[in-house]
């Protein structure tokens, strides 16, 4: 049997684990978002397409817009412009490529889901808990036996989790970690009601079995 | 472009091995362990979150300025949707992360959890384009 980390160590990890994700990658933790950006990866392809033809056609039309320019007005005017307008103009550009920037590709969060299993199973390998089993563990089987039928309750549980942590807006990690934590009401009060929840329909398969 | 791609996946996959990390030694992948913290008979995980979330508000406290703005209302999908999610935890043991950690240690079934996780998030993908259309303010862009 595996000794887990006491509450602070876990807290020190969980809580560092969100840190590290903000300073690196500059967005609050949320895993639920990261699925959904993978099960929607071609309107994510379509859309970083379109980000880039836009950024594109900018460039082209601010390149027809300069021959123009220089065809009517000749280069002395150009330099002059450029001249009085210095600023404006570099933060137009980078403004079009923080646009096409800002929309992460969809393969990015793909890389963030398969790494927490990784990560999982090196750790898990490491400290001799992986074990390939066909149940959960044993509490799971006195609840829900060890039939088939446990595999169905997975896939509609799953699919409850998907449903709900989309409909929710955030799961345990974007509402109850980084939405509880930047104080946002709506975050504690979904935190509050699927633990809740769970608490409720835990404790009542613990009385059904009895 | 090219590099900055490269630095994004690698930024992704060192805090995602992290988080596997942490959250198999917390032991959030035991479903023995979360039926005790659910059913209130030991509570280590539930202080464990707890204070995750309060070194977070610290840090995020100090960090203000520098913190995307979150963007999570209140709408009419955030109480049943979580209700929806609780079940749903306390059935399979898995939230959209744990289900990874599962998988990591080799639990098989977590296979089928995955699976109704994707359909899921599909399914209220298109019921939401079709029936509710409000404002979710699902994480990240």
């Amino acid at each position: 049997m595996i000794e887990y980390w006491p509450w602070w160590l876990g807290a020190l990890g969980l809580g560092g684990v969100g840190i590290i994700y903000l300073l690196l990658i500059g967005r609050l933790l949320g895993v639920s978002g990261s699925w959904a950006k993978v099960v929607a990866w071609k309107e994510n392809r379509e859309t970083l397409k379109a980000n880039r033809a836009l950024v594109e056609d900018t460039a082209a039309m601010e390149n027809a817009f300069m021959a123009e320019t220089l065809a009517e007005f000749g280069e002395d005017a150009v330099k002059e412009l450029q001249g009085s307008y210095p600023e404006a103009d570099q933060q137009e550009a980078t403004v079009a490529v923080e646009d096409l920037e800002a929309t992460t590709p969809w393969t990015a969060h793909l890389t963030f889901l398969l790494s927490i299993f990784a990560g999982a199973f090196v750790v898990a390998w490491y400290n001799g808990q992986f074990e390939l089993r066909l149940d959960l563990s044993d509490v799971h089987s006195r609840i829900f036996g060890d039939t088939w039928e446990v595999w169905l309750a997975m896939l509609f549980g799953g699919m409850m989790v998907g449903f709900g942590t989309q409909m929710a807006g955030g799961c345990t990690s974007g509402h109850g970690l980084s939405g509880c934590a930047r104080l946002i009401p709506a975050s504690f009060l979904a935190t509050l009601v699927f633990m809740l929840s769970a608490i409720f329909l835990s404790m009542l398969m613990e009385v059904m079995i009895r | 472009m090219k590099s900055f791609r490269l630095k994004q996946h690698l930024a992704y996959s060192v805090v995602g091995l992290i988080f596997g990390g942490v959250l198999t030694r917390i032991g959030f992948a035991d479903y023995d362990e979360l039926h005790k913290m659910f059913i209130l008979t030991d509570l280590r995980m539930l202080y464990t979150f707890a204070g995750a979330v309060a070194l977070s508000m610290a840090v995020y406290f100090v960090l203000n300025k520098r913190i995307p703005k979150q963007h999570k209302i209140l709408q009419p999908g955030t109480v049943p949707g979580s209700m929806l999610f609780g079940f749903g935890w306390a059935i399979t043991g898995a939230c959209p992360s744990l289900v990874f950690i599962q998988l990591g240690h080799g639990a098989l079934p977590a296979i089928a959890t995955a699976i109704g996780i994707f359909i899921g998030v599909w399914l209220y993908k298109k019921a939401h384009s079709r029936y509710f259309g409000w404002d979710t303010g699902t994480c990240g862009v």
